[in-house]
């Protein structure tokens, strides 16, 4: 049992959208809570099945009343679980953590709220464990922390607690002092900065709060009551406040208590772990922010210390302290030493890759005494970062590629900064590296190397695009790179498309294309390859777009390919070169200069039209040679232009179009996807399963009748299939084009392994003012669960194109899987009646997969009549004229059996329940509920 | 700090990539939600995750040429935080997933902006990036540690042990006291790295960092320890020092010299004093680079194409100021895009030569010890007549090749930097067992052939790819 729940929660944490298709948020979260309940259950298995309220308590405990429960439901867990359990309850704390604070939708707070709060005091002072042993220190180290994300979740709401908490902190030796120090800094910051909300706030409320002035914590204490529900947002960061301001707090002078308290904190500070440490020092960094009184050198002591460190966010912590004070704490000398400290750390041969490149960022961002911008534009270098400092970070071919690429962008920026553009030896550095990465690429780099020179050829281009040496030097070195190596053909095409959207003045994209273009040209075709001719095509079809860019080149390298005679490539009739070719043909249609190409394009065309192996690129060509000679310009160009947008749209979806690249044509072939549903399958209202005449019975049966009804199941297709029925109907989406669906074919896919596979089912047409048609959907369990089912469609509209489109899910709902009792048609009632008796005492014993379970509601004697009537006629096995008791029996294909009596008792309705499948009961437990409330 | 998510990801290259672990924080994402009001991005679901992460690192379709998403040559800083384009059920982008591998192990998380909405903050003012780079260091540390090799069982059973680990906060650096006979453990250990070219226009580079190890086993709370480096008269000072956070204090003096300014010679030049509270573990107390004058084995390499034999020719000199008393010392040949070795017919003036199994590589293993005139020879030829072709290296093209050198010298280090057994102060009640101890290594240790055209271009050497 706990196994299988053990399996459902992994399942669940690993696609939750998934696992709820197959089931409901109530049916698993009851099974959760089960399984928490039972004092035999394996508490390190319980803590695993805790995992889901930690990780998804809103998906789970969807609404407030939910949540509420839940939460009541984990208390009393709590309260009843035995101490010694202590990584169980450590577990439950958070989970309850989560279900209180995550499962309202709004910012309220559930009632089960301040309880909990109570006891997560109460155990976070519970210092009994002091002289015994370490364990239950580490639920009380659970308490600070679930009582700090409820903090940091309601800022204020500890506000009243700080002079507890800091007297926790100060009396604690043990490791755990670190938890409550953390705690204590997060409430004392969040208490500060709602002071800095309330007008007149001053040094007196502050005084107040950290002394914990009696008459002040009641008052506020009721205000900060659950029942106010008055919550405040989270905060963020005070020092990143919205344009660089700090809400500040008015004390005066005196301000001796925070003082203290902050020093006490700082003093201690060195004993927690780096992670504790950094997040101590910047709530510090931020109350003291906030009160202009505190000096920023109350920091001072720890400087050196921090400065030296080997641990990133420890130094990060020294640099916020820095971007927050500025000169009030680090003098220009410190700034330097710091600055040079970054440089020394983004190159540490000791460092990690991630760390140093960290760093790399911090010195881009270095928050200056005297920044001489305003700050804004983000990558305003800072003025300590001189050309000769930065030399310690030029980029070598060995570096990684994203150390390789972060030095460079800075390098660049620098020698851009120090006006190198002419003669400058940093500029020619780079270009030498360039060129070291583009050898590297030429003498066959791998995949990775190859990104990275063209993001370094990128970054050059950008920052250097207004230096021609370099640029059209870069250029040329290309070509001949792409000649040796035409696969980089996409990359090329790239780089020329991001240099020209990113630098819209610069005309090297087009220099490169152009570029291409003639060395393509120019390159004997007998010494090109198949691969080699598609990529030149891809290139050519790019320069193509450029309407300065004159296209004679291209037109005699078309020539040059196509006669037979010159190559075998054309006349294979490959089609994807075909494609090539037209690709090309298709972009000169619509360019500026086309009225010079007339004649040559044409001449291309015709022989295409007459000679290539591939019909479809012949029957293609014949169209284009058609639309050139017999339109006019500008009808050419609004009939491509169109096609060419249609294109785009299918392209992203279909692989012929890849290969035609914007070929309108094929639209016909292709499928096309609906952008919203179209069609659905709602139920049809089936006929109520009638309630067979039986024939009155005839005389005792010898035989054992379990026996004989058991024995019809030894043919595997007996009574195994649940037939569902569903109308095919519109959306309520108008779209006209598909009023008239054809061919309509439906195909369903499983959301769990609950039935067997089902068949494709074809429709022959739906129409929008005709009466929808049936679908009969025949589903074969193989567990008798409730699931949903994703439904797809492809069908055909009346102009000929194929669709294909989602359909909502279906659901099968439990009650859908009822069947009567499957007994041999001779039998009577009495025979039924019979296997009802047998098959309940077997099952009240509750051995194997066998329960049996009570359900309870008040119902008057005529509603349960209606209620029999309604839902259970079918399945019943006693004469429904008996109405002291009624006995109905579902059987669920496969092989399962849901037995019930129901009778009026003196207070209730009782549903007694009997099954031979355990897992069903929730089930059963939902649908009961669900039809004894309407 | 607070994470939002966390996810263990192992691959190999790429291929059969699974998440070994995942975990959310859902007060954190509730805090996330409502910090990022309406441009609030959801974590996706497991699958998604992934596939996001792996194409953004470079791992999916390794395939394919080229992946607009993945090959896109527009730039931005991708490491250490990288941004997701979520296209399902809502399209956002969720930044800043922080990622860091090792070998097969990727480990990722998403740290909470704590920022308001609006434009993006650089990722240096947000404290929870290097906070999430420090968590995930740590955990792979974990993951990772000695006697759990590769993919094996070590790493299983730490997998399982994570959801334990992860209930309790990180554990304050001393977990526990210590009892028994106390003992401190210093061990100094420097490596240098070369890149030797041979040629008047290439500078040739070498650089020398060291760590100090320590493993306090002492009694006590919060026991004192401090730990004095020091170096020779004129040795040049320690540079770039970093220091372990449990040291409680240190002389500002300490952190002035640092190699990316020129030393005007009036640098402090130690004493260096450590006061400090160990942990239990062993930990790296410190560390540091220095700038040494020579490097410790000067090389020469040259080779010349033969008709159809490539001609050998190698001198090591090892420095006089070096120990001549090596653990071991290993001179390795490759040749690249080469067919595989025919014929060697190569001599050595010291040590002895190995063809590997492979047929691509020499191995000179040099011994104990240089000769007393301190340097080796290597001379022959080789003829590249194996029936298969070697492997290939874009860096090693014509005659661009290297030699890369192997070798450990106990007790030495190069900066001169040592521990006195009586420098080292621990304040307790019992006397502790000092041991200290020194080494020196190579790693990346090159010599480039002088008579290749097409050097790699270089400035400081890292290893090569």
């Amino acid at each position: 049992m706990a196994s299988g729940l053990v399996e459902k929660v992994s399942a669940f944490c690993r696609s939750p959208s998934r696992f709820l298709f197959g089931t409901s948020s109530e049916v698993f979260l009851a099974e959760l809570l089960r399984e928490l309940r039972d004092d035999r259950a394996n508490y390190t298995v319980k803590v695993l099945l805790l995992s889901p309220l930690c990780e998804y308590p809103a998906l789970l405990c969807p609404s407030d009343s939910v949540g509420e429960e839940t939460a009541l439901e984990l208390m009393s867990i709590f309260t009843q679980s035995p101490p010694k359990f202590v990584q169980f309850r450590s577990q439950l704390l958070v989970a309850l953590t989560c279900v209180l604070t995550c499962s309202s939708d709004v910012s309220g707070r559930l009632r089960a709220f301040p309880d909990f709060l109570d006891l997560l005091l109460q155990l976070a002072q519970d210092t009994s464990d002091l002289h015994g042993d370490a364990a239950p220190r580490s639920l009380r180290a659970t308490a600070c922390d679930c009582l700090r994300e409820m903090e940091a979740l309601y800022p204020g709401l500890l506000s009243q607690r700080l002079e507890l908490l800091g007297g926790l902190r100060h009396q604690e030796t043990s490791r755990l002092h670190q938890a409550y120090a953390g705690l204590q800094a997060l409430v004392l910051r969040n208490a500060v900065y709602q002071l800095t909300q309330e007008k007149e706030a001053g040094a007196a409320r502050l005084r107040a709060l950290l002394g914990g002035n009696e008459s002040v914590e009641c008052e506020a204490d009721q205000n900060a009551g659950p029942a106010s529900g008055k919550d405040s947002a989270p905060l963020s960061s005070v020092i990143l406040g919205p344009m660089g301001t700090v809400p500040t707090l008015h004390t005066g002078p005196d301000c001796k208590e925070l003082r203290s308290a902050l020093s006490s904190l700082l003093e201690e500070s060195y004993l927690f772990t780096p992670l504790s440490q950094a997040a101590l020092l910047y709530r510090l960094t931020e109350v003291v922010a906030m009160v202009p009184a505190i000096p920023p050198t109350i920091f001072r002591a720890q400087l050196l210390r921090l400065l030296g460190t080997s641990e990133v966010t420890l130094l990060h912590t020294t640099l916020l302290m820095k971007s927050a004070f500025t000169d009030s704490l680090f003098s220009s000398e410190d700034e330097a030493f710091l600055f040079k400290r970054l440089v020394v750390l983004s190159q540490h041969p000791l460092l990690s890759t991630p760390e140093k490149l960290f760093y790399m960022d911090c010195i881009l961002h270095f928050p200056e005494n005297r920044p001489i911008s305003c700050g804004d534009s983000d990558e305003a270098l800072p003025v300590l970062l001189t050309p000769r400092l930065a030399s310690a970070l030029l980029p070598v071919v060995f570096n990684d590629s994203a150390t390789l690429l972060s030095r460079f962008n800075l390098l660049s920026l620098v020698y851009l900064e120090a006006g190198e553009e002419e003669d400058g030896r940093g500029l020619e550095y780079l270009y030498e590296h360039l060129t070291s990465l583009l050898r590297i690429v030429e003498s066959g780099g791998r995949r990775e190397n190859v990104v990275t020179f063209f993001r370094a050829a990128f970054l050059f281009l950008f920052h250097f695009h207004h230096v021609e040496r370099y640029c059209d030097n870069l250029s040329q070195q290309l070509c001949q790179l792409y000649l040796q190596h035409t696969r980089f053909a996409p990359h090329l095409i790239n780089l020329a498309d991001r240099t020209q959207e990113k630098l819209p003045d610069s005309s090297w994209a087009l220099g490169l294309l152009k570029a291409l273009q003639r060395v393509i040209s120019e390159t004997p075709i007998s010494q090109t390859t198949l691969p080699d001719l598609r990529w030149h095509l891809k290139v050519l079809t790019r320069a193509a777009e450029e309407g300065e860019i004159s296209q004679h080149g291209t037109l005699r390298f078309l020539s040059g390919i196509i006669p037979p005679s010159s190559s075998s490539l054309s006349s294979s009739g490959d089609w994807r070169l075909g494609n090539g070719i037209l690709g090309v043909c298709r972009r000169l249609l619509v360019h500026p200069s086309l009225e010079s190409m007339f004649i040559p394009l044409a001449d291309i065309l015709q022989h295409v039209a007459g000679h290539y192996g591939d019909t479809d690129i012949r029957d293609h060509a014949r169209l284009y040679y058609t639309l050139l000679t017999t339109l006019s310009r500008e009808k050419l160009a609004t009939v491509l232009a169109h096609h060419a947008e249609g294109g785009q749209q299918v392209k992203k979806r279909t692989l012929s179009c890849l290969m035609t690249e914007g070929e309108g044509l094929t639209s016909i072939l292709t499928i096309h996807e609906t952008e919203v549903a179209i069609i659905r399958l709602i139920e049809a209202d089936c006929e109520q399963l009638e309630a067979e005449d039986l024939v009155q019975d005839e005389a005792e049966r010898g035989e054992p009748v379990l026996e004989t009804y058991r024995a019809q199941f030894s043919s595997a297709a007996f009574a195994s299939q649940v037939t569902l029925k569903f109308l095919l109907t519109h959306t309520e989406t108008r779209d006209a084009r598909f009023d008239q669906l054809f061919s309509i074919r439906l195909h369903f896919s499983l959301t769990d392994d609950h039935y067997s596979e089902l068949q494709d089912l074809s429709v022959p047409c739906l129409f929008r003012e005709r009466p929808p048609p049936v679908v009969t959907l025949t589903l074969k369990p193989r567990e008798p669960y409730p699931s949903s089912l994703h439904v797809s469609a492809i069908f055909t509209t009346q102009d000929g194109l194929t669709w294909h489109t989602t359909l909502p899910d279906i659901r099968v709902c439990f009650q859908q899987i009822f069947l009567p009792l499957p007994a041999p048609p001779s039998w009577g009632r009495a025979g039924r009646q019979a296997v009802f008796a047998g098959l309940w005492e077997e099952m009240s014993s509750e051995t194997g997969e066998c329960a049996s379970s009570l359900f309870c509601c008040q119902l008057e004697e005529k509603a349960l009549s209606a209620l029999v009537e309604k839902h259970f006629l079918p399945f019943l096995v006693s004469d429904p004229s008996h109405k002291d008791e009624f006995r109905a029996l579902l059987f669920l294909p496969p092989q399962s059996h849901v037995l019930l009596k129901i009778s009026s008792e003196e207070d209730a309705v009782h549903f007694r329940l009997a099954t031979d499948n355990w897992e069903l009961l929730p089930h059963i437990n939902d649908y009961l509920l669900k039809i004894t409330a309407s | 700090m607070s994470l939002r998510a966390l996810w263990i990801i192992s691959h190999e290259k790429g291929e059969h990539a699974s998440i070994r672990f995942s975990r959310r924080f859902a007060t954190v994402e509730l805090r996330a939600k409502r910090l990022s009001g309406s441009s609030y991005v959801a974590v996706p679901e497991d699958d998604c995750f992934l596939q996001l992460l792996l194409t953004e690192l470079g791992l999916s379709g390794s395939k394919q040429a080229f992946v607009a998403q993945r090959d896109d040559c527009l730039y931005r800083p991708r490491s250490p935080a990288l941004e997701l384009h979520i296209t399902a059920p809502v399209k956002g982008t969720l930044w800043p997933v922080l990622a860091i591998s090792q070998a097969h192990l990727t480990l990722a998380c998403l740290p909470l902006v704590d920022a308001s909405p609006g434009q993006r903050p650089p990722l240096s003012s947000l404290l929870s990036e290097s906070q999430g780079l420090s968590f995930l260091a740590g955990l792979q540390t974990f993951l990772l540690a000695p006697g759990s090799k590769q993919d094996g069982e070590g790493l299983v059973s730490r997998l399982a042990l994570l959801p334990s680990v992860l209930l309790q906060k990180q554990p304050a650096w001393r977990t526990g006291l210590y009892r028994g006979r106390a003992v401190v453990n210093v061990s100094v250990v420097e490596t240098v790295r070369s890149m030797q070219y041979g040629n008047r226009s290439r500078q040739d580079l070498w650089d020398v960092y060291g760590t100090v190890a320590c493993k306090c086993e002492v009694e006590g709370v919060l026991p004192n320890v401090t730990v004095t480096l020091s170096l020779p008269p004129n040795g040049s000072p320690l540079q770039d020092i970093l220091v372990h956070p449990c040291v409680t204090s240190l002389d500002s003096s300490v952190l002035t010299a640092s190699s990316v300014e020129h030393w005007d010679g009036s640098a402090f030049s130690g004493p260096y004093k450590f006061p400090f509270s160990p942990p239990l573990e062993p930990f790296i107390l410190c560390s540091y680079t220095s700038q040494v004058p020579v490097p410790p084995i000067l090389g020469s390499y040259q080779l010349k194409e033969e008709e159809s034999q490539l001609h050998v020719s190698v001198v090591l000199k090892l420095h006089e100021s070096v120990k001549n008393s090596f653990e071991y010392c290993d001179a390795h040949l490759p040749f690249y895009n080469r067919d595989q070795m025919g014929v060697v017919e190569v001599k050595v003036s010291s040590g002895q030569l190995d063809v590997s199994k492979e047929k691509n590589l020499l191995v000179w293993a040099l011994g104990q010890k240089f000769p007393k005139t301190r340097e080796v020879t290597m001379e022959g030829k080789i003829l590249f007549s194996g029936p298969e072709p070697g492997p290939s290296e874009p860096l090693c093209t014509g005659l661009t090749a290297y030699i890369k050198l192997y070798f450990k010298v106990p007790d030495t280090t190069l900066s001169g930097c040592s521990v006195d057994q009586h420098s080292v102060q621990v304040y307790s009640s019992a006397k502790p067992r000092i041991v200290t101890s020194r080494e020196l290594h190579s790693k990346d240790y090159w010599i480039w052939n002088s008579t290749a055209f097409s050097l790699p271009h270089n400035h400081k050497h890292k290893s090569p790819p």
